[in-house]
């Protein structure tokens, strides 16, 4: 029994409020104190700290609010902060707060705190949630083993603080004991050598709870060391206590921290067994019972291909008509306008108008005008993020990832790669094993960035209209299927792999997504990728009409040339003959593919570019400004009226009169210029165009990124692969639809 | 009962979720994550936390991150948000003559 001393410096009761975070502390900590409370930091710390004053029944209590931990290990700073406190200041009594729906977990800082020798009382919090839920606990017994005063309470209702503090005067009053936890013969023979030297300091002893002090030197606690190596009496009993270590080692054949802990959640699991009765409501979780089927091993994967289908479906269906509003806007009014004005300052007919139209709005209009298709693809993953159901799609297909000996962390970066392959690639400095990282870093590219998708969309539109969402879906899939043939080839070639140890995931419990946090997620994304259109888009934009305007030989002057005959459709061309054999060997594409390796929308917009498809922007149509904006708002209320119509659609009703396409302009132009090159095989050929672009080299950014984060000769082996596998891949798709599908 | 957590999650064939593995090691969820944090605290698992993980090779400056399709660069958006895990540590045993 030790004797605890009641401040004496005043007649203020000094308490401390410690507990797990989440505990309902702070509640309490506001229930005791009203207003009459103090926020700043702990002194040298950025951990806030809480204190208050408050009197009841004739007494002045001042409390301390301890950042909420799970333990007084000293590991995390919450924690080194809150031990020191306890140490140091020797409040005169301890509230140690616990949530009653979840007291094992928080019994282990409890036992914590009972082995400091403080007066304590337990606030058992939280008890309606717990009675909810169907949980009972003896409190009696509780009490009785942790031999402290248990008081319920409901921290949120003010219900039990009286009784918390009357309990917390009485026990400041009276003399402490040791936790009854008992860590084995072969440890408690080891505490009591060492509380014989202990007993013979009193500056130790006074200072330190004796046991307590014992159990953290055989803990092997270097901060408690530290403390002790100044005092009387520490020379002798540190190289004890390391001498019993040593021993104890030996004879258990494990570390002794790791024996102790056990011991504790031994002790504490069994405790919990003893005084939580968990009733009919306290069972399986509905989210529990979804995962049982979401998770499952058979069937986790074909429903995660069933989300992935409808998110595609989605950004399909629902964002066709805007995109030919938008086109529709860009190509009529917006065009007319800008070309009024330039007529009226005089610069109606010159290269400055070209280099605006067919430049700047085919070019940067070619990509603005998927933004409906992104903003409702964002749409799509923001619910599933919202609701839960993305991080069950993480655990499904790191099963998959597992097969190709990729440990558990590399799916993270795998997942971010899907947004864009640049973070995804510097994600990979993360994995600690250098195999991992190199392996992943190199499979990154093949998850197919949303940059990729306005690509997508405009062929599919194009080749596939019917089945647009079904082919999207299948290059995604696509590019995970040949990660995983990668990922096999090089395990079993240049990054053989040990077995894939386990991971163990927290699933989020599933949740009703909210339109605010939609909303946000939306915006977000697409102000970034309006920003990039901005930017990056808009500059490669500009430079690739100059490369258009500059002739290559004799035929033409600037501004004033045949596309094929500039410097851009000449460099163009030698990609041709290489891409001749995938069914789309014509400069245009080639130049698009080129274009493509500063950021993928590009490649929408130098086709948009190329093709000279804003040539015909509606000239001949003189319309007043009041016209204008009257087919603006026709249009805007009719592609509201058309995305009702394709509601229905996603489950198979088709309410739509016909299949209009995106960007019709373009669209006619790619198609005639495909059939030609694929000698009437466009179908074919523009799948394999598709694929070819989800294949090769993402962008410049990604190859910085990997020459940065995996080194120079896999950045070029990633580089040389990837265009080497796109080519075969696209090949054997073209070869595949003339032969097999009559494409 | 500690070293019973990390034999299970070390024998796991693939991933398992923290409701699975405490059921069948008949653990309170929230008592397992506590167990889980122990080893990670010993350096034998390794934990994942949401959204630091993805993020943390590309920062540029506290709070943000680089990302190609980012042009103000005042972080990406493509940042996935994934769920708490933890891994069995495997010490980096091919640092051979990789780069």
């Amino acid at each position: 029994m030790t004797p605890h001393l009641l401040s004496t410096e005043s007649n203020v009761l000094s308490v401390a409020l410690a507990g797990n975070p989440n505990a309902g502390k702070s509640t309490l900590f506001n229930a005791l104190t009203g207003a009459r409370q103090h926020v700043g930091n702990w002194p040298g710390k950025t951990v806030e700290q809480k204190t208050g004053e408050f009197a009841r029944h004739g007494r002045r209590i001042a409390i301390t609010d301890l950042p909420g931990t799970y333990s007084l290990s000293a590991y995390t700073m919450e924690e080194l902060v809150s031990r020191d406190y306890l140490l140091d200041s020797r409040p005169d009594a301890i509230i140690a707060v616990a949530d009653a729906t979840n007291l094992e977990r928080n019994l282990y800082l409890i036992v914590q705190l009972l082995e400091l020798e403080l007066p304590t009382v337990v606030a058992l919090n939280m008890m309606d949630v717990a009675a909810k839920q169907g949980l009972q606990i003896d409190i009696p017994e509780l009490s009785c083993s942790l031999n402290v005063p248990v008081i319920p309470s409901i921290a949120r209702q003010e219900r039990g603080i009286d009784e918390i503090v009357a309990a917390v005067s009485h026990a400041s009053t009276l003399p402490t004991s040791a936790c009854s936890l008992d860590y084995g013969e072969a440890i408690e023979r080891a505490i009591a050598s060492l509380l014989v030297i202990i007993n013979d300091y009193i500056a130790i002893r006074e200072y330190y709870a004796p046991r307590w002090l014992a159990v953290r030197l055989l803990e092997g606690d270097v901060d408690v060391a530290a403390r002790l190596s100044g005092l009387p009496g520490g020379s002798e009993l540190l190289p004890a206590a390391g001498k019993r270590r040593a021993e104890l080692a030996a004879a258990l054949g494990e570390d002794i921290d790791l024996f102790i802990a056990d011991r504790r959640y031994t002790w504490i699991h069994n405790l919990a067994g003893r005084v939580v009765r968990a009733g009919s409501a306290h069972t399986m979780s509905n989210s529990d019972r979804i995962d049982h089927v979401m998770t499952d091993r058979r069937l986790g994967i074909p429903i995660f291909m069933l989300a992935m289908w409808l998110v595609f479906k989605i950004t399909t269906d629902l964002s066709a008509p805007w995109v030919d509003w938008i086109d529709g806007v860009l190509s009529g009014p917006i065009s007319r306008w800008v070309m009024t004005v330039l007529g009226a300052i005089g610069l109606g007919e010159t290269w400055v108008a070209s280099l605006l139209i067919d430049g700047v709005i085919a070019g940067v209009g070619g990509v603005l005008v998927f933004v409906p298709v992104l903003m409702a693809l964002y749409f799509a993953l923001a619910v599933l993020e919202d609701s839960g159901y993305m991080a069950r799609g993480a655990f499904v297909m790191d099963r998959l990832m597992n097969r190709i000996g990729l440990h558990g962390r590399s799916f993270l970066p795998l997942m971010v790669g899907f947004g864009c392959s640049v973070p995804a690639i510097y994600a990979t400095r993360t994995l600690t094993n250098e195999r991992d990282r190199i392996m992943t870093g190199l499979l990154v590219p093949f998850m197919s960035c949303g940059a990729r998708l306005p690509v997508y969309v405009l062929f599919a539109a194009i080749f596939f209209p019917r089945y647009a969402s079904v082919v999207i879906m299948g290059l995604y899939l696509l590019g995970v299927i040949i990660a995983i043939g990668v990922g096999l080839l090089l395990q079993h070639s240049l990054l053989p792999a040990a077995a894939a140890p386990g991971l163990v995931m927290e699933l989020p419990p599933y949740r009703l997504p909210t339109a605010r946090g939609i909303g946000v997620q939306m915006w977000i994304r697409t102000r970034a990728f309006l920003q990039h259109a901005a930017s990056l888009i808009l500059v490669t934009t500009i430079a690739i009409w100059f490369l258009t305007a500059i002739p290559a030989g004799a035929h033409g002057t600037f501004a004033n040339v045949a596309m094929a005959d500039s410097v851009f459709g000449r460099a163009s061309n030698a990609m041709a003959s290489v891409l001749e054999p995938l069914g789309f060997g014509t400069w245009e594409s080639g130049g698009a593919l080129i274009s493509g390796l500063v950021a993928k929308e590009v490649v929408v917009s130098t086709l948009a570019q190329t093709y000279g498809t804003s040539g015909a922007i509606d000239e001949a149509t003189s319309n007043t400004f009041l016209q204008d904006l009257g087919e603006i708002v026709t249009s805007f209320l009719g592609a509201i009226l058309d995305t009702l119509k394709a509601i229905p659609g996603l489950i198979g009703i088709n309410l739509s009169v016909g299949d209009d396409e995106a960007v019709p302009g373009l669209a006619d132009a790619i198609r005639a210029s495909f059939t030609e090159s694929s000698g009437g095989h466009a179908a074919a050929a523009g799948l394999a165009f598709m694929v070819f672009v989800l294949l090769y080299t993402p962008c410049m950014a990604t190859i910085a990124a990997m020459r940065h984060e995996l080194g120079t000769r896999w950045m070029w082996l990633s580089f040389v692969g990837q265009l080497a596998i796109a080519w075969l891949a696209a090949f054997f798709v073209f070869r595949l639809g003339v032969w097999v599908g009559g494409l | 009962m500690l070293r019973e957590v990390l034999q299970a999650v070390e024998a796991a064939e693939g991933p398992v979720t923290l409701t699975e593995l405490s059921r069948q090691l008949n653990l309170d969820p929230r008592v397992l994550d506590g167990m889980l944090e122990h080893w990670s605290r010993r350096g034998k698992l390794v934990v994942n936390s949401e959204t630091a993980m993805a993020c943390a090779g590309g920062l540029k400056e506290p709070g943000h991150c680089s990302c190609g399709s980012s042009a103000s660069g005042d972080g990406c958006p493509f940042i996935a948000r994934l769920p708490k895990s933890y891994a069995v540590f495997t010490p980096t045993e091919f640092d051979v003559e990789l780069r």
